[in-house]
């Protein structure tokens, strides 16, 4: 367990002093505040069924593949390729702990990214004043949408970590990590998407199908539906990601 | 820092480890022990197998058969308590690039299991022994492969583990800073077991207690250097510097010891002329043979007895090796 706590304090400090977080940092924020920008240009010329906050959780595919590859691909990978990964682990520390103290950092350093878009709703609610549209601020569906990325992301960081473990290059590990997250995000709308005449065969995919539609979920959540399935489907699968990684570590070279 | 309150007999010990890669065998039957307090050389040419058994010893590679053990744990068994008496020097010395001397031992300190209020103390005394004290605050990237060196083994020291292992320790060092880790490493003798992997003879000569000779994957010799100096090169040879012909050495020689073999190395000037005589290992006539050419009328300016260096016996090892291989 010590071993765990000064790990995940060096590598959030690494994190948070290194400029490429930052730059990522920035880059999220451009992003979304884009996109914030003209969801609320959007409502105020015409009403719309979503707020502004939705609009901006509908895009979360975009970040998700974007940035958060950049995030992953420097725990493992980089660190393989410096060879300082097998120095750290000729130390008592488990593999166990490293993985576990990588992943920890990334993801909270995904979760605060997300909790830092807030700042958009609260800047607009101020400057348009709360009079505008009591919707602009619609904590209900921020509070919801954060806390599904903290929940699916714990599956996708895992996923950045074992994609970083299989590889000595960060580039190709961030690339492997996009295309895995590009298929668990579209797969499940794709599938769904599928025309049910002359596609019988394909019936079978339809119930994998529900379990993987992402976007889906985070409506859920937004909306204040708590369903049990996302929540086992992410845990597990950021367990078996997480073993894997750490598998994959021991027998590294 | 666990501390096993009884010490045991071995430091390390590797038994019959042998680690394949799939049709090509790297190490195979590699069987040695170390004991408390004592340096160890390890020797072989380039490929003969010393840094995969260093990352047997260390935990980083798993050995196809065979047991290491590391204070009496096993280190496939149970790595964590073998690696809290370990600590292991890689041959490149992988250090992360961003960091600062100080705040990167510190970690390694804390991970090594130092206690919390003990961190700083050893950290200063680390760096105290191997001469750091005034880059402290350095960034490793800017670090000379010297400095780089020193933090490796600094960060052996920190712990005060009760084996240390070192693959190449003094590789693109300069004289002086090699001198200061020859230094470092012999006041570590009776403190902790210390295991130097190296293909620099002289390095390892001075150094350590006992020496293992590694060839193409196999131990092909192993024990002190004076024992291996009998067991690989018993007919030493005297260099003799005297006033004679050849012929005359000779017939004094063959009636002090029939097997003996005397050769000429070339003229010294003024009818002195150097030779090289070759005794059989026991003869009597070792002894005397100063004597024995005096009495005989011989006018001799010099006689030394050839003692044979390691790079001697390293190669005697290596040929032996090779040559039973070819039969």
């Amino acid at each position: 367990m010590r071993s765990f706590r000064v790990l995940l304090l060096h590598e959030l400090r690494s994190t948070w002093l290194s400029w490429t977080t930052w730059a990522t940092w920035a880059l999220f924020l451009s992003l979304l505040g884009i996109i914030h920008w003209y969801a609320i240009l959007a409502c105020s010329r015409t009403p719309m069924p979503w707020t502004p906050t939705e609009a901006v959780f509908r895009w979360f595919p975009l970040p998700l593949l974007c940035i958060l590859p950049l995030l992953t691909m420097r725990s493992l990978a980089e660190e393989r390729r410096a060879g300082t990964l097998g120095a750290l682990l000729t130390t008592p520390a488990s593999a166990l702990a490293v993985v576990t103290a990588k992943f920890t950092s990334v993801w909270l350093t995904w979760v605060i990214f997300w909790i830092s878009f807030a700042i958009f709703p609260a800047v607009a609610a101020q400057a348009l004043g709360a009079s505008t549209d009591p919707r602009i601020l619609d904590g209900v569906t921020l509070g919801g949408g954060i806390a599904f990325i903290a929940l699916s992301g714990l599956l996708h960081v895992s996923i950045g970590m074992l994609c970083g473990s299989r590889t000595r290059s960060p580039g190709l590990a961030a690339l492997m990590t996009f295309i895995c997250l590009l298929g668990l995000t579209v797969s499940g709308g794709l599938l769904d998407a599928l025309p049910s005449d002359g596609w019988e065969w394909l019936g079978w995919l339809k119930e994998p199908a529900d379990h993987l539609r992402t976007v889906g979920h985070l409506e859920d959540f937004a909306s204040g539906i708590i369903d049990s399935q996302p929540v086992v489907l992410y845990l597990t699968g950021c367990a078996l990601c997480l073993g894997l990684t750490v598998l994959a570590i021991e027998t590294a070279d | 820092m666990a501390d096993n309150v009884t010490q045991p007999e071995l430091a390390l010990e590797a038994n019959r480890l042998t680690k394949r890669y799939g049709a090509l065998t790297a190490i195979e039957d590699i069987t040695f022990k170390v004991g408390p307090g004592e340096i160890v050389g390890f020797l072989g040419p380039n490929g003969a197998g010393k840094s995969t058994t260093l990352r047997i010893l260390a935990g980083r590679l798993l050995a196809t058969s065979g047991r290491a053990t590391i204070w009496g744990e096993s280190v496939a068994l149970e790595p964590a308590k073998a690696k809290q008496h370990l600590a292991y020097m890689p041959e490149n010395n992988p250090l992360p690039e961003d960091l600062r001397i100080r705040e990167y031992l510190e970690l390694r300190a804390r991970l090594k299991g130092v206690d919390e209020d003990q961190v700083e103390l050893r950290v200063d005394q680390s760096m105290h022994d191997c001469d750091l004290q005034g880059r402290a605050g350095m960034l490793i990237a800017h670090l000379s492969k010297g400095f780089r060196q020193r933090v490796g083994i600094a960060d052996a020291l920190l712990a005060e583990p009760k084996i240390i292992l070192l693959d190449e320790p003094t590789i693109g060092l300069d004289p002086h800073q090699i001198l200061g880790i020859r230094d470092l490493l012999r006041s570590l003798r009776g403190k902790m077991a210390v295991l130097i992997s190296s293909h620099i003879l002289a390095e390892v000569e001075q150094v350590c207690d006992r020496v293992i000779i590694l060839n193409r994957g196999r131990i092909v010799a192993q024990g002190r250097t004076d024992e291996l100096r009998r067991d690989l090169l018993p007919s030493r040879g005297h260099r003799v510097v005297a006033a004679c012909t050849l012929a005359e050495l000779e017939r004094l020689t063959r009636a002090m010891d029939t097997q003996s073999t005397c050769r000429e190395v070339r003229m010294v000037g003024d009818g002195w002329c150097e030779f090289r005589i070759t005794l059989s290992p026991d003869s009597p006539a070792r002894d005397q043979l100063l004597s024995s050419l005096v009495s005989a009328g011989l006018r001799v300016r010099e006689v030394a007895e050839e003692q044979a260096g390691l790079e001697d016996i390293f190669l005697a090892a290596t040929r032996r090796d090779n040559r039973e291989v070819r039969t």
